[in-house]
């Protein structure tokens, strides 16, 4: 069914999209008008080196950075992986390698997202100790679900003519 | 010097006049537009990289940052690019900003072939130019840094005729221990993971391939021995049908499942 390959396409990219959101944007944590993590803390106009991040304080900060590295490229390489193997599995077989990645990629995503969770006020400096969860950190969240759900698909679904 | 390079092309025309007022044949013709459009594209092209050569500046190149042990010794390089030859007036200059200060100070300089090393200021007696002019190198090495020793240094190079550039900035990080640098546990995690999963496929792929052949050199050497070699090549081919064959059963059973679905 073209709808049915339409819908997991685009199911993908969504999630795809949410992952490169929740990388690149700096607004997991929002404190005093400065939005941080990951990689800078930014106030309206400008943005900063993270303070610190040549600590140990800042090796879980670095963990995280790679896991949400790690999730997009993965996901961006499962979607490659499932074109490939749209045109190369034979009838009546599973997407297993695609539904693998996909799975890892959310499992990344899950790394990242607990550890950013139970870490953040120890590697965040003192002065942004109040604040909120951004943007960013929920995106990620809903990311990591959505790869799970898109993995599990690829796993029932089978390849049609 | 670009206006000597203007007389050059009209050699060039010239030269290839006698040629075509004798016989011109059709190959000698398109050898000629071919060497005309060779030698107009040779020509825009000096231009362009004398043109180029006058408006790009001297560009500076040092570290972003450094970091370094408290007593150990540390090496600031500062390199530099430009157009022209390196001069035998080339000029290295480096100044020093302490963290908190607003001014900097002057602690280094070369010209006329002699570095001169500060000796009244913040780095007497620790300081040593370890680079070299004519490679373009103005590298410094400071000995012995301290906590005090923080701060930003400054590298201006001048190369004339080329002057006009922007110095290049190094930030100097002393620790007590080496601290996590930023990117390394990144990178390495990174590397690490696609590394460890380009090389699960591999082996994945690796394994079916051995065991593809391994069940056919096993039907060899168990029927190549009775040397009736149309029995062995049925085994083989036996061997080699039913693998597929179990797998088109299961595919089709899955064929009639996935149908079931489908009509959902």
């Amino acid at each position: 069914m073209l709808i049915i390959l339409a819908f997991i396409i685009l199911f993908h990219i969504t999630s795809a999209i949410l992952l490169f959101i929740a990388t690149i944007r700096n607004v997991w944590w929002v404190s005093k008008g400065y939005t941080l993590d990951l990689w800078y803390y930014c106030n309206s106009t400008n943005c900063y080196d993270i303070p610190n991040s040549a600590t140990d304080k800042a090796a879980y900060l670095q963990i995280i950075q790679a896991t949400m590295i790690l999730a997009t490229i993965l996901c961006c390489v499962g979607f490659f992986v499932f074109i490939l193997q749209l045109f190369r599995l034979k009838q009546g077989e599973r997407f297993v390698f695609t539904a693998i990645i996909q799975l890892l990629s959310a499992f990344c995503v899950m790394t990242g997202a607990s550890i950013y969770t139970a870490e953040h006020l120890n590697f965040q400096d003192e002065s942004f100790k109040e604040g909120d969860y951004g943007y960013s950190f929920v995106v990620a969240w809903v990311a990591f679900p959505m790869t799970l759900l898109s993995g599990f698909m690829y796993l029932v679904l089978r390849k049609r003519k | 010097m670009p206006s000597g390079l203007i007389p050059f092309p009209f050699h060039l025309f010239s030269f290839h006049h006698p040629s075509l007022s004798r016989n011109p044949s059709h190959t000698d013709l398109r050898g000629e537009q071919r060497e005309i459009m060779l030698s107009v594209l040779a020509l825009t092209s000096v231009v362009l990289l004398g043109i180029a050569s006058q408006t790009t500046a001297i560009v500076v190149y040092t570290s972003w940052e450094r970091h370094a042990l408290v007593g150990t010794d540390v090496r600031l390089s500062c390199s530099f690019f430009s157009w022209q030859w390196t001069s035998p007036d080339v000029t290295f200059s480096w100044h020093y900003r302490p963290d908190g200060a607003k001014e900097a100070i002057s602690i280094f300089h070369y010209a006329g072939g002699i570095p001169y090393v500060d000796t009244k200021g913040p780095f007497r007696d620790r300081m040593e130019f370890v680079g070299n002019p004519s490679r373009r190198d103005g590298s410094i090495l400071l000995k012995n840094v301290d906590f005090a020793d923080n701060g930003t240094f400054t590298c201006d190079a001048k190369n004339p005729p080329d002057i006009a550039g922007s110095p290049s900035h190094v930030r100097l990080l002393v620790f007590e221990k080496v601290p996590v640098q930023a990117g390394v546990i990144t990178g390495a995690i990174i590397g690490v993971v696609l590394g460890l999963l380009i090389l699960i496929v591999a082996i994945y792929y690796l394994m079916r391939f051995l065991v593809a052949r391994r069940v056919f050199s096993l039907s060899m050497s168990k029927h190549g021995r009775k040397g009736k070699g149309k029995e062995g090549s049925q085994q083989k081919q036996a061997l080699a049908v039913t693998d597929p064959a179990k797998l088109k059963a299961a595919a089709s059973e899955k064929k009639k499942q996935e149908s079931r679905r489908e009509k959902k």
